[in-house]
This record gives C-alpha cells, sequence and structure tokens, in this order.
C-alpha cells in the first residue's frame, strides 16, 4: 500500500515509519489512502467531499492524531479543507505535513486549509511540515493555510516548519483568541535556489488576558527570497510579541514587516525584528572549538531552525 | 611551549590622520613555558586582547611569527590553532539562538554520552546542573554565559587555554573558586593558561604576571615586582582630554 518513496515522505513530514498507533488519515495524491479512528477522535470525510472533519470529545487526553498527505503524481494540484474541533478540557497533538515528490517536469502542488476550533480549556499541539523531493523540474508548490478560534482559556501551540525543496509557498496563519487563551506560532523557513515564500500571519486578541507569541525564523540560500508579515491587533486586555529572524545567505534577499495595532490602553505588545548573515562573533566561537567554518555556519543555522 | 617571534599587528590611524598607521602590538617577543600560569595585565586600550587574539588567529599577525610546540602556527586558521590544542575563553561570548551549552560542550569534547558530559560538569564545578540544556541565547545573564564559556574551554583539555577578562559579569563569590579551578587543571594537566585580568585575584595566583602597555611587553616577573609599576599605570593619562579635576581619583 505505501511504495518507497512514500514512505521517505511519511517519515519526512510525519516522522513515520510505517502506520502510526492512534488515530490518523493518510491522503495520496488527492484520494483518501488510509484512515483509522479511536474512542476520542472521530475522523469523517467532510460533506462536499474536499477534506476531513477531526472531532476531538470534550476532556481527552494525551492522544494524537496523524494527517500527513503525499503527492508524487505529476500535474495534480490537491486542494484540501479540514476542520478539527477539539472539545473542552481535551489535550491533543496533531501531526500534519505534506511531502511532494516531483519526478517530472509537471508542476506539483498542495494547499491545505486547515481550521481549528479549539474548546473551552482545552490544550492543542499542532506540528505541520512541509517538504518536497524528487528529481523532475516541475515547480513544487505548497500553500498552507491555518485558522485558529480560540475559547476562553483554550491553548494552542502551533510549529511550522517548511524544510526544503518547495519552489513557492503561499503561507497564512490567522487566529482569533478569547478570553485567558494563549497562541504560540513558530514558524521555520528555508529557501534555497530560486525559491520563493511568503508568510502572512493575522492574530487578533478579542478576549481580554488574551497572550499571543509569533517566533519566525527565516533562512534564505541561493537566490531565493522571502517575505513575513506579522500583524497582531489588539481589542482588549492582551500581551502579545513577535519576533522574526532572518538569515541572508548567498545572495538571499528578505523583507520583514511586524504590525502591532493597540485598539484597547491596556493592550501591552513588543517586537524585535533582525535581519542579517550570521554573525561573525558565532562563527568565531564555533572555529575556536574546533569546528571549520562550513561546520559552523551548518551548526548555527542548524541550531536557528531547531 | 608558545614563544612569539617580533610580533606586530598594525591598523590604519584613524581618520583625522589620513594615511597613517598605527602598531596595537608593537614588537613582541617572548616564551610561555609549559604549565606555567601567566596573568597579562594592563591599561584599558594596551594590547592585552588584541594579543591574546593573535595566538588563537582570530586577527591575523601584521608581522612575525608565533610557534606553538615548536612548530609555525602563524598561517593556521583559528580551528587548526583549537584542533592544535589551543582554547580561547571570550570576553563577551557569542549568544545563539537554538544552541544550547550541552551543545557546545558536545562540539568542544566531541562527547554526547549523558555520563560523560555530567562528569565533565562535575569537573568543571562552577556550572549548575540546570546550566546543560539551557540555550546560549540573550535571556542568559552576563555571569551565566561567562561560566559557560570557561566551562567549555576547560571541557576541550587544551594545551594551552587562553581567558580574556573571565571575571567580568561574575561575582564575587565565584572569582576564588573559579581561579582555584584554574589552578587545577594547570596542576592535574599541565595546561599552560593565560589569563588576561585586572583582578588582583588572578594575578596573585599567577606564576608570572605580564604588564602590557602601548602594545609592548614592559614587565615580566612575580607581583610584588609589578607593583610600582602597576601603581604608575594607575594614575589617569587622559587627564588633558578629559580637563576633569586634578586629581579626580578616577582610575581609568
Amino acid at each position: 500500500m505505501l511504495d518507497a518513496i512514500d514512505k521517505t515522505l511519511l517519515k519526512t513530514v510525519a516522522d513515520l515509519e510505517g502506520l502510526p498507533k492512534g488515530a490518523y488519515n493518510i491522503r495520496k495524491n488527492g484520494k483518501l489512502l488510509s484512515r483509522q479512528v479511536s474512542a476520542n477522535i472521530d475522523i469523517e470525510s467532510n460533506a462536499e467531499g474536499t477534506g476531513i472533519v477531526v472531532t476531538v470529545k470534550p476532556g481527552t487526553k494525551n492522544e494524537s492524531v496523524h494527517i500527513p498527505v503525499i503527492l508524487s503524481q505529476a500535474g495534480l494540484y490537491d486542494v484540501v479543507y479540514n476542520t478539527f474541533i477539539i472539545g473542552e478540557d481535551a489535550d491533543v497533538t496533531i501531526v500534519a505535513g505534506c511531502g511532494i515528490h516531483c519526478g517530472s517536469s509537471e508542476p506539483e502542488g498542495h494547499a491545505g486549509i486547515h481550521e481549528f476550533q479549539v474548546g473551552k480549556r482545552a490544550k492543542v499541539t499542532y506540528v505541520e511540515k512541509h517538504y518536497a523531493s524528487g528529481d523532475g523540474r516541475g515547480r513544487r508548490s505548497l500553500n498552507p493555510t491555518t485558522r485558529v478560534f480560540l475559547a476562553e482559556g483554550a491553548r494552542a501551540e502551533m510549529e511550522l516548519t517548511q524544510i526544503a525543496g518547495v519552489d513557492e509557498a503561499n503561507r497564512v496563519n490567522e487566529a482569533d483568541l478569547g478570553p485567558d487563551s494563549m497562541l504560540l506560532i513558530t514558524e521555520r523557513v528555508l529557501t534555497d535556489g530560486d525559491q520563493s515564500a511568503v508568510s502572512t500571519n493575522n492574530i487578533v486578541m478579542k478576549g481580554a488576558g488574551s497572550r499571543a507569541n509569533m517566533i519566525s525564523r527565516s533562512v534564505m540560500k541561493g537566490n531565493s527570497k522571502q517575505i513575513f508579515y506579522a500583524t497582531i491587533d489588539a481589542q482588549n486586555r492582551c500581551f502579545g510579541h513577535i519576533e522574526c529572524d532572518a538569515i541572508i545567505m548567498d545572495n538571499g534577499t528578505n523583507e520583514t514587516m511586524p504590525s502591532l495595532k493597540a485598539g484597547h490602553p491596556d493592550a501591552e505588545l513588543t517586537h524585535e525584528a533582525s535581519i542579517g548573515k550570521i554573525a561573525n562573533d558565532q562563527l568565531t566561537k564555533l572555529m575556536s572549538l574546533g569546528l571549520t567554518y562550513d561546520q559552523a555556519v551548518n551548526r548555527i543555522i542548524q541550531g536557528f531552525l531547531k | 611551549m608558545l614563544e612569539l617571534k617580533n610580533i606586530y599587528f598594525t591598523i590604519p590611524e584613524s581618520e583625522e590622520r589620513e594615511g597613517g598607521r598605527r602598531n596595537i602590538i608593537n614588537g613582541i617577543d617572548y616564551v610561555f613555558e609549559k604549565g606555567k600560569f601567566y596573568a597579562i595585565t594592563g591599561p584599558n586600550g594596551s594590547g592585552k586582547t588584541t594579543l591574546a587574539k593573535l595566538i588563537m588567529g582570530i586577527y591575523p599577525l601584521s608581522q612575525g611569527t608565533i610557534l606553538f610546540k615548536g612548530q609555525d602556527i602563524s598561517p593556521l586558521s583559528i580551528t587548526e590553532r583549537a584542533k592544535a590544542g589551543i582554547a580561547y575563553s571570550f570576553q563577551q561570548p557569542a549568544r545563539f539562538k537554538g544552541i544550547t551549552f550541552r551543545d557546545l560542550l558536545t562540539i568542544a569534547t566531541g562527547v554526547d554520552d549523558e555520563r560523560k558530559l555530567l562528569e565533565i560538569l562535575g569537573r568543571v564545578g562552577i556550572c549548575p546542573l540546570s546550566f546543560l540544556d539551557k540555550e546560549v541565547d540573550a535571556r542568559l545573564s552576563g555571569g551565566e554565559i561567562k561560566k559557560i564559556e570557561l566551562a567549555t574551554t576547560i571541557a576541550a583539555n587544551p594545551a594551552l587555554a587562553i581567558y580574556d577578562e573571565p571575571d567580568t559579569g561574575i561575582d564575587l563569590w565565584t572569582i576564588g573558586p573559579m581561579v582555584s579551578l584554574l589552578k587545577k587543571e594547570l596542576a592535574e594537566r599541565q595546561t599552560t593558561t593565560i589569563v588576561v585580568s585586572h583582578n588582583r585575584a588572578f594575578l596573585e595566583a599567577a606564576d608570572v604576571v605580564m604588564i602590557i602597555n602601548s602594545g609592548r611587553i614592559v614587565y615580566d616577573g612575580n607581583l610584588e615586582g609589578a607593583m610600582p609599576l602597576l601603581d604608575d599605570l594607575s594614575v589617569c593619562t587622559y587627564r588633558d582630554s578629559c580637563e576633569g579635576e586634578r586629581d579626580a581619583g578616577c582610575y581609568r
């Protein structure tokens, strides 16, 4: 059922050696490949047949859902709409990811539109990895969108990673925070060659006592380009922070635009942004511990994107 | 074990004196002996840190030769000098996002085994266990990062260890243990130790006190013999430009 390419893609985007334990839904080339539900986590195709609805029962603890997507069919652009309904007081981990293997000159792509409705006091950890491989020259594009709605006291930690091989990415993250909720987004994007990536983030802090932290780490190698937009719109007493760091290697370019809007007198908003080459004192330090220049560069980038 | 032969480090003079050049290190000849403790001191801007960085290869020599264990290391890179057995502790250590103290120790020693790393921490003594998985980033205090810096230097088991102002940011209660630690490493492993410092605790611990002024060694010997010169050098040399009180007691 899983061929060698499928297995490599699954290992890279979802750390899976084979089929996972617990609930999962594996989509291959636009179609369902395999699905399993658990006592507390249900997965159903949505009414339009364009994606899935994952429903986690209230109070479910320490369970996980894997929903990887793999693409290896030339010329296919797969669009999927997934909805996650996380019941009150639940604590779950969702592992998503898309792996593209492109073996021809035809373009391939995937757009995953993921919506999260996180119930009161529930906690969700969402891990998403994007990766493309293959010898084909077809353009590989990955355009993920996440929309997060946090109810009172809910918490979401999102780790969004684009590892390698993606020619074009248009990433959108939107969040809507209720009272005392908390959102932590960590986005890591590595581009190389002539690749480009745009990340647009809009975080709306509606509830009193809500907290948001958006961390972005970008590395541009070759002639690649990345653009990062992040807006925190504070409509209540809240705390929000944006931290965006970009490392330029070779001839990469970057534009970073953090933006803070305080629509309430008790909103506390901060941001820090930096763009530049690897700092010389970091390279010197690692070389003084015995690494060569190239090893030091790799180690610093590896840590930065960890 | 380390021989400096007529070394110079020259930089272009500041803009107002166009075209001129200035010797930061102005012809130093010196032989450091294996297993001895050297303290290098002198006024700010005298060339102490520059000398230390020339030995590690962080700055290129403008002229002269450096021999380490009989080998000419002048053309070697920082990496090659590190591999030859020289370690360097920076006055202002680099901070990294996503690299932990554990990572630095592993890079310095090649050891990633948890038990062995704990042994190294025990040996270094001044770093609490809780440091091990801390990221070496901007959240660390000045004292914490200096302890980590010292620990990675010692952990590399160097034949020659250079410490540039290791006491900066360190609390009074840690300086004593830090001096004892360097002495212990020296006694057990014959580590030739060079400390750049103004701190009396290091000057007292040293076998040889060296005073650098204007890029030259103006004294080397025991601390007692250095005292008259140290008193002289503590007199303000900036009074003309500062135009302050005749003697404001400002020891610059």
